[in-house]
């Protein structure tokens, strides 16, 4: 109850001071020292782009110091908990939206900014509906969106030229593409997977559970209101892990994928080893920063028999949030909103790779042409969902990533997996 | 009446005060980092929160029956239990080999040898980890390299993807870790023993591995309790090796109950339950200690 009152005293105060700074410069951030301490994901080119953002926003706002602290994704996301509940946490922080941010909104950790969001030339007024959504609970703003990262199959384009190899249409031709690769060099691994961290493989099932079942169908589930006799029931569930199966029956991975990292999968296509690998929007970023440019990319294919057209796929919105506990709350909106500007988020794409919430800023951006060409194709998307790992409930979440490491290791069919997920998705409904 | 002259004299009441005082900042440190820490352990073991929670709802004791239902509960527990047995085997065993062989003299290069047997232990567990997983990686590891040059087949799964085996890999990464540390404790031990015992033993016509088993193991028998204590704390400590390595995986395979308490508290947001976990580990903590320390007393 502390951190609930704290949270309205704070959005009470924040409401107060957006009101007056429509009216009135601010003139006390032109006076007082302010430091905000901003946690983020660590990454290529991090610190070089928050120091970039930090000096644009000294211009506006010369007291304030930005002190900036990155991590490790599993790490970062316990150690935000933590903070978040102790008193020496972040004052803005960097989030995922889907569960990682809604657990936090329920708790009352992260301040209501729905009033000053909305006010004159904060990110309220700039960023389209569709876009605020991701950081909204019950119609009000918890967060402001920076930008999205999805995924897609990166592809040598010399190696598909000299073996005459064109990006498959459909999932079918996917199989047959990784044939013909093994019909190249048995040695060759078509689609190096890094599952050791489970997460790789959770990317492949919810991109091929929308191939399979729509993503209509999906919703009830992920959000665990569907009843109980028909949570997880849909046999579109086992079909999709078969489909992994087909994947790798089709030589598409190599032998030992749960046993492999994500980085040297990564760097298996970078240093051109392998000539595919299915990878996120900010690997091509790496990529460039290794001197690997020779690749090209393409959509998740349509799976033959499936609900979905393939003109949908995998899109995570990430932004900032504020602590509930900030001692400074106007100096932390106007950061925020700065972090989501037309300014930074042209920044925000060059150095970081990452598509931002307003796709044509790109055009002033110094971006590749492939990263041009994955924020047009995330633009002209019918459809998008969130990753399952961030969506579902934690525990459901847990089970999915469980059960696609079990799948590759062959130590559970698609049926068991099913029923290990709808055992967790049950008992999660349960304690709700 | 007259006093008892064996009985010792009262330490004067200046004297008790020193020792409190001296006795307090570690007294201090104990109770803020240990005592009210696993206090609030055992009293949120009774409760369902998540580490976000505002709330700490009462539960009775469904944290502590479900752990007895949780099949992941008790792999863990039996993987702590294995790398207790075969930490003892590989590092006290090995150990005890090692320091009798640096105790009973080599030719030249002692002090090459403890150093490169000793250096593991200097580096940081996370540290190991990365480096092990980089030669066992199946795709560009030195290891499968070698095997296969020798005309083997290394695991399909690869050997931190195969469930049947990767824990036997953990241990012997934290074997190869703190084999030296037995090793400098055990040698530690075999130079205190007096000579005279072995040269009484020659005379008796006690010699190698007889003389070795029958007359300097039983001096040592103290030594080896404390690293056989050390061994067992350890296994059940057990957590980054493993986390910076498989995170528990593949399925659990390698799970032990310190990261199956991180799993369940920091990702899961089931403070409650790894609390309930928390104290079962201390509670069979508590009672292996007190055995060892019984069968230290007896010895």
């Amino acid at each position: 109850m502390t951190g609930l009152k704290t949270a309205m005293r704070a959005r009470a105060a924040l409401a107060g001071m957006a009101l007056a700074s429509t009216v009135l410069p601010s003139l006390a951030s032109a006076q007082d020292p302010v430091t905000l301490r901003m946690w983020a994901l660590s990454g290529t080119g991090i610190e070089e782009f928050y120091a970039a953002a930090e000096e644009s926003f000294q211009k506006t706002h010369p007291n304030v110091d930005i002190v900036l602290e990155v991590q490790d994704g599993e790490a970062y996301k316990t150690s935000l908990q933590v903070a978040l509940v102790g008193s020496d946490g972040p004052d803005v922080f960097f989030n995922w939206s889907g569960e990682d941010a809604q657990r936090l909104i329920r708790d009352g950790l992260v301040l209501d900014l729905t009033e000053g969001a909305t006010a004159d030339g904060q990110f309220g007024t700039t960023l389209s509906e569709g876009w605020l959504g991701a950081f909204s609970r019950d119609g009000k703003i918890y967060g402001a969106p920076a930008n999205a990262v999805s995924k897609y199959f990166y592809y040598n384009t010399f190696f598909f030229d000299e073996h005459g190899l064109k990006p498959p249409s459909s999932f079918g031709g996917l199989l047959q593409l990784c044939r013909d690769i093994r019909a190249i060099d048995p040695e060759i691994v078509p689609l190096p997977l890094g599952n050791s961290q489970r997460w790789k493989m959770n990317h492949y099932i919810t991109v091929i559970n929308e191939r399979v079942m729509g993503n209509d169908a999906l919703r009830a589930d992920y959000a665990l209101t569907a009843p109980d006799d028909q949570l997880f029931t849909n046999p579109g569930y086992a079909t999709a892990w078969e489909k992994v199966l087909e994947l790798q029956q089709a030589g598409c991975f190599q032998d030992a994928p749960n046993a492999t990292t994500p980085e040297v999968s990564r760097s298996m296509f970078s240093s051109e080893v392998s000539p595919m690998i299915f990878c996120g929007t900010w690997c091509g970023g790496i990529f460039d920063s290794e001197g690997y440019t020779g690749y090209s990319m393409f959509r998740f294919p349509p799976i033959e028999g499936g609900k979905s057209d393939g003109n949908s796929n995998m899109v995570v919105p990430e932004g900032v949030q504020i602590s509930a506990k900030t001692a400074h709350p106007k100096e932390a909106l106007d950061w925020a909103s700065h972090l989501v500007s037309a300014e930074v988020g042209a920044l925000r794409a060059e150095l970081l790779s990452a598509i931002p919430s307003d796709a044509s800023l790109l055009d002033q951006a110094k971006v590749t042409e492939q990263f041009r060409w994955m924020a047009a194709d995330m633009t002209s998307l019918a459809v998008q969902y969130n990753v399952i790992d961030v969506e579902v409930e934690a525990s459901v979440a847990n089970a999915y990533l469980d059960a696609g490491t079990e799948i590759l290791n062959g130590t559970m069919t698609p049926q068991q997996a099913m029923e290990s997920i709808r055992a967790a998705a049950l008992a999660a409904k349960a304690a709700q | 009446m007259t006093r008892n002259p064996d009985r010792p004299k009262a330490a004067p009441m200046g004297k008790a005060a020193s020792a409190l005082i001296l006795l307090l900042p570690a007294m201090g440190l104990c109770t803020v980092f240990i005592f009210i820490p696993a206090l609030l352990a055992i009293i949120g073991s009774f409760h369902s929160f998540g580490i976000t929670s505002q709330v700490w709802v009462p539960a009775g004791l469904s944290n502590y029956s479900r752990a007895m239902a949780d099949p992941v509960f008790w792999v863990a527990l039996r993987n702590n239990i294995f790398i207790v047995v075969g930490s003892i085997v590989l590092q006290v065993g090995f150990g005890t080999i090692l320091a009798a062989i640096l105790d009973s003299g080599l030719p030249r290069g002692t002090t090459v040898f403890r150093t490169i047997i000793f250096a593991p232990m200097v580096v940081s567990a996370v540290a190991v980890a990365v480096i092990w997983q980089v030669i066992l990686d199946p795709n560009v590891g030195v290891l499968n390299t070698l095997i296969q040059s020798a005309g083997l087949t290394p695991p399909k799964l690869g050997w931190l993807g195969d469930p049947m085996i990767s824990m036997w890999v953990i241990l012997l990464i934290a074997a190869w870790q703190y084999t030296g540390f037995m090793m400098v404790l055990i040698l530690a031990g075999l130079q205190g023993i007096p000579k005279e015992i072995h040269e009484a033993a020659t005379l008796d016509g006690a010699k190698g591995v007889t003389a070795f088993f029958l007359i300097t193991l039983p001096q040592i028998r103290n030594v080896l309790v404390v690293a056989i204590l050390i061994t067992t704390i350890g296994g059940f400590k057990a957590f980054d090796l493993i986390y910076a390595t498989t995170l528990g995986g593949p399925a659990n395979a390698t799970q032990v109950l310190g990261t199956y308490v991180y799993l369940q508290a920091f990702n899961l947001g089931n403070m409650g339950y790894a609390n309930a976990m928390s104290v079962i580990l201390l509670l069979i903590a508590l009672v292996l200690g007190w055995l060892q320390v019984s069968v230290s007393r007896r010895a």
